[in-house]
């Protein structure tokens, strides 16, 4: 079906913060990126954390391909906000709320989502997020975890109504 | 007459001496992934239907961890890297018997 798209709708401050974040995570996962990152271990897991030789063969082998494709999805997800870029500190407060429609097409609704979790993975390694009860309601990085949740909770709805 | 050839019986692969020892691939709770999320994984990657991936979701999230496939170490190999891909963490072990 041609008109079967995801449409997700954000205010033009959401999208030029979920863009920075992108751009931010680009970086990470990018040709320069430091394995030694806790944040890159966080985002390719260690299979077999019980069998030293096997974990690290399979390390070798696969978590560079891993992190491109990291870096593959995010560049869909920052293509598809490249109109909302900008900078947010001269934004008129009318055009920071203006609401904007993204459609995302079936074939990028993965990209997305996997962006969106992988955001969230980076911020909760920075945060040391591991239990559900880690969270400080005065740290605004909390927030940023919070909302992308959020934006997740709603494409992941979005696009499962394509299911 | 000379038969050409006798068949070496102790040549036949003996398959009991490599058993197809099954694998599993096991996904981990984590506070970071959505219910919802992990419930579209296991539908959209494995197939399966929504009960039994809201069934495999809670297992995770109540017990710690699910069994969400089971096969030749190679293809539990790939399952595990997918679900890395989607940001779950998962790992590749010797099935118990």
């Amino acid at each position: 079906m041609s008109d079967a798209v995801v449409r997700v709708r954000m205010a033009r401050v959401e999208g030029a913060q979920l863009a920075q974040l992108v751009d931010d995570f680009r970086e990470l996962v990018g040709t320069d990126r430091d394995v030694s990152d806790p944040a890159i271990a966080r985002l390719s897991p260690d299979p077999y954390p019980d069998d030293e030789d096997a974990s690290r063969s399979f390390q070798s082998a696969t978590r560079d391909d891993l992190l491109d494709r990291r870096a593959l999805d995010a560049e869909i997800v920052r293509t598809a906000l490249a109109d909302l870029r900008g900078d947010m500190d001269t934004m008129s407060q009318t055009e920071a709320f203006t609401e904007h429609d993204l459609t995302i097409s079936p074939a990028d609704v993965d990209a997305w989502l996997r962006t969106l979790t992988a955001l969230r993975l980076v911020i909760a390694e920075r945060l040391g997020i591991e239990s559900d009860d880690d969270h400080d309601p005065d740290d605004a990085r909390f927030g940023v975890y919070d909302w992308l949740g959020y934006r997740l909770e709603l494409t992941i709805e979005a696009a499962d109504e394509l299911l | 007459m000379t038969p050409l050839a006798s068949p070496d019986i102790e040549e036949i692969v003996d398959l009991a001496a490599a058993p197809m020892v099954p694998w599993e691939v096991v996904v981990w709770n984590d506070p970071v992934n959505l219910m919802s999320y992990v419930v579209r994984v296991f539908r959209t990657y494995f197939g399966y239907s929504i009960e039994r991936a809201t069934q495999l979701m809670r297992a995770v999230h109540h017990e710690g961890q699910a069994v969400v496939a089971t096969g030749p170490r190679e293809t539990m190999e790939v399952h595990a890297q997918a679900m890395h891909d989607y940001g779950l963490w998962a790992t590749v072990r010797k099935a118990e018997r």
